[in-house]
């Protein structure tokens, strides 16, 4: 049975996930059978201690329209603290994207435990919402069309691209 | 607010200061060598020199122009300075916060080092030609916000009465606030045009004194995480990389902002973190010697409004 | 061919050719420095600023695409850069240093492989010169064997007049040309001298002396004493006129992405580090010493020229106050 509703924009979401909390949490909402957007691609990585803000920005640049970066709550990190850590880093790196210009709507933080399955969706579905009123991520994308002067051919192609944005 | 001069008279007192002092250090065979600054054939200009004896003592000076923060010489990224006993190094107090974040992050050990202090009154911006004066104008963004004046815990440091200087206008505080106030969309496009300059030269790497990784994360391509072509979107990733590995280690010396070729305001960019990570974590680098910076560290209790 | 023409009509030239679709490149601000840029239209001109990087990225640029590529299943489809795309492209202004640079630029991309895309553009440009006259104490053009009036490789040569306007000089058909199709704009000279031109504060240093001692001393304490305050960033070679060295990268996804051509410079570490983890260059003097040897030796014994123009670029953004033109007097001092 289809029951899902078209859109006319459908979002790109990517979530950094860890494995130990999040990733299960994730797990056990399908596994219940519960709905979510199918717009999320989940990533999974040990902690989320080990997801670097690099990757936050590659996937930005890769085309994502919106990012979570997910893992356990504090105090129940599989390796002790790498949570408290990612948690510092995340609240520096909001503010440097926010001093960049990029909307902080589009950047999600959460915790999610392996008995939140229910937690999960409410994320996920909340994020792709919101994501879906403000519409496509054009800035980075703009940028990855973009040249030096001396470098540009402004041909009718690339114009193409560009307005497909 | 009108252009005044600022007394830079102290300077000849400071160069023969150091002279005498660095004369002493080879004589007495303390040192192996000092770094610090030379005059340059441009009228009014310095750079960097490296002495290893007490007779090239008489070439060190101390100007205007000793714009540089030498303390990206003693780093494991400079592998030509020999480190084959106790150098001694010319540092102004921005120099000198540099050297506390490298011994806090074990590459340099205080008793390899004797520290030359200098009474600081301002260096030149690096818009301003080598031989100008040093006035409210000319003076560099990271001088008027200055809070290191005369460096704490050197070793040696001229003793002098400082002349009384003019009021400053905070440039970082005051462009930092200007640029928060636009919305996002204005910021970006902001950034966008100054990033759009970078060719990428990496001087803001280079002269850095904590970019001392053997291999830089923007250098591999396997992941190649930063695009390396000098094209807007790469460059943006590496600017904004660039800032969140200086996050919280970086103490101001400027050094990225003045070598640009392109002009990019990019101490802008450390400066508004510095900012973050105090009103955050309470933490400003610089200042005392720690293993653990705002970003290496957590308590319990912190903030975190902005998880769900 | 000589002909006068007023500031007026220069830019009337301008926004004639632009209105025509030719680019026009020239100094002009952009986001707080001059650059040579292409121009909306006249008004934005700033001939008076010596652009921070050179002319040479109009033939070879910052970055440029030569290539792309897209897998769809086992298809591989590749996509060349036609260089008939190039636009046609009149470069205003161009300091006398810039200028000398470009027939440097041609002996090496024409040489054993030609170069399609530096030629092609090279074909479609035509430069106007302008001589200086203003310096400051960066600039050693005339220590090197050129002058604030050198017309090496423009087309067409501007030199200011006093009451205003240019003197008009021809150097090639292509600036000959635009004079003809363009013949309402320019008369004949009327006897006004030319302003005063600018006089750098160099001594002409002995290039053949500087070659001979570095034939003969790639080994020599001297590399270790320059270089050791360098810290090897590429800001020297990226704003040179002359430098020509570059990197080719491949950016993108297994799916699809570019080969992209971009500015590489002696002065990086990775320049010549191998896959096997050896470096050849290990040491920022050894770096350095290249940078010298190919300007002053290499290129000369190879072309006969030497790949230094004296714009003082270099000299002026160092970071650490490293001066080619010291460095390169010392030498011709040198036994």
């Amino acid at each position: 049975m289809d029951n899902t509703i078209k859109h006319d924009f459908e979002p790109k979401i990517i979530a950094f996930v860890c494995t130990w909390c999040t990733y299960a949490g994730a797990d056990l909402a399908g596994t219940s059978r519960m709905q979510y957007p199918a717009n999320v691609r989940v990533l999974k990585f040990p902690c989320t201690g080990r997801i670097d803000p690099v990757f936050i920005l590659k996937a930005f640049q890769q085309g994502a329209d919106g990012v979570l970066v997910s893992g356990c709550h504090p105090g129940d990190c599989h390796y002790i603290a790498g949570n408290f850590h990612a948690r510092r880093r995340f609240a520096a790196f909001r503010k440097l994207l926010e001093f960049i210009g990029v909307d902080l709507n589009r950047l999600q933080f959460s915790w999610v435990s392996a008995a939140e399955g229910g937690k999960w969706v409410e994320v996920v579905t909340d994020l792709t919402e919101k994501v879906r009123t403000m519409g496509p991520m054009v800035e980075f994308k703009e940028l990855a069309l973009e040249e030096q002067w001396s470098g540009a051919i402004d041909t009718p192609e690339l114009r193409e691209a560009y307005d497909a944005i | 607010m009108s252009t005044q001069p600022i007394d830079t008279s102290i300077y000849t007192t400071i160069t023969a200061a150091i002279r005498t002092e660095a004369s002493r250090l080879f004589t007495a065979g303390e040192i192996v060598a000092i770094v610090g600054y030379a005059a340059a054939r441009r009228k009014g200009a310095a750079q960097p020199i490296i002495i290893t004896d007490a007779a090239a003592a008489e070439t060190l000076v101390f100007t205007e122009s000793c714009v540089n923060n030498l303390a990206v010489y003693l780093t494991k990224a400079k592998k030509e300075i020999p480190k084959n006993g106790k150098i001694g190094i010319i540092v102004k107090g921005c120099d000198l916060k540099a050297l506390v974040g490298l011994m806090g992050e074990s590459q340099l050990k205080r008793e390899d080092l004797y520290l030359i202090g200098i009474p600081c009154a301002g260096v030149l911006a690096s818009t301003a030609q080598p031989a100008t004066e040093l006035t409210t104008e000319t003076i560099a963004s990271k001088c008027c916000e200055c809070d290191a004046h005369l460096p704490l815990g050197c070793d040696f440091v001229p003793s002098i009465a400082f002349p009384p200087g003019p009021q400053l206008e905070s440039r970082y505080s005051a462009e930092i606030a200007r640029l928060e106030a636009l919305t996002p969309a204005e910021r970006w496009a902001y950034w966008k045009e100054q990033f759009a300059k970078c060719i990428k030269c990496y001087a803001c790497r280079q002269v850095c004194p904590f970019c001392f990784c053997e291999q830089c994360l923007c250098d591999r391509n396997k992941p190649q995480m930063v695009d390396t072509t000098p094209r807007p979107a790469g460059n943006t990733a590496w600017h904004i990389v660039r800032a969140m590995h200086l996050a919280g280690r970086c103490a101001g010396c400027a050094e990225c902002e003045r070598v640009c070729p392109m002009d990019i305001p990019l101490n802008l960019l450390n400066r508004k973190m510095a900012k973050e990570l105090k009103e955050l974590f309470d933490y400003e680098a610089g200042f005392e010697v720690n293993d653990t910076g705002p970003l290496t560290m957590f308590t319990e209790k912190d903030d975190q409004s902005f998880i769900k | 061919m000589q002909k006068y023409i007023s500031e007026q009509n220069l830019n009337t030239l301008i926004d004639t050719l632009i209105a025509a679709g030719t680019r026009v490149v020239a100094p002009r601000m952009s986001a707080g420095i001059p650059l040579y840029e292409p121009l909306d239209s006249s008004a934005e001109m700033a001939t008076d600023l010596l652009p921070r990087r050179s002319a040479k990225e109009a033939f070879f640029p910052v970055c440029e695409e030569i290539m792309s590529y897209e897998k769809e299943g086992q298809q591989i489809k590749l996509t060349d850069v036609d260089p008939a795309r190039f636009p046609e492209t009149v470069l205003v202004g161009v300091r006398p240093c810039d200028a000398a640079a470009i027939p440097v630029l041609d002996a090496v991309f024409s040489w054993d492989y030609k170069d399609e895309f530096f030629l092609e553009r090279r074909r479609k440009t035509t430069v106007i010169g302008l001589a200086c006259t203003t310096s400051d104490d960066a600039c050693f053009c005339t220590a090197v064997g050129l002058s604030p009036v050198e017309s090496r490789g423009s087309d067409l040569f501007l030199t200011p007049l006093e009451g205003g306007g240019y003197a008009c000089e021809t150097w090639s058909e292509k600036g000959e040309a635009l004079i003809t199709s363009n013949s309402a704009l320019f008369s004949d000279l009327n006897g006004a001298a030319p302003m005063p031109l600018a006089a750098p504060q160099v001594d002409k240093i002995e290039l053949n002396k500087v070659k001979a001692w570095l034939d003969e001393h790639f080994e020599d304490p001297l590399w270790d004493g320059i270089a050791v305050r360098c810290v090897g960033c590429g800001a020297c070679a990226f704003v040179c006129p002359a430098c020509h060295c570059f990197d080719i990268v491949d950016e993108g996804t297994e799916k699809a992405g570019k080969r992209r051509k971009s500015w590489d410079a002696c002065g990086f570490w990775k320049f010549t580090h191998h896959a096997s983890g050896h470096n050849p260059r290990d040491l920022q003097p050894k770096r350095y010493r290249n940078r010298i040897m190919h300007k002053f030796k290499y290129y000369d014994d190879k072309f006969g020229q030497t790949l230094c123009t004296g714009c003082g670029r270099c000299v002026r953004i160092c970071p650490v106050g490293i001066d080619i033109a010291q460095i390169i007097e010392d030498i011709s001092r040198k036994d």
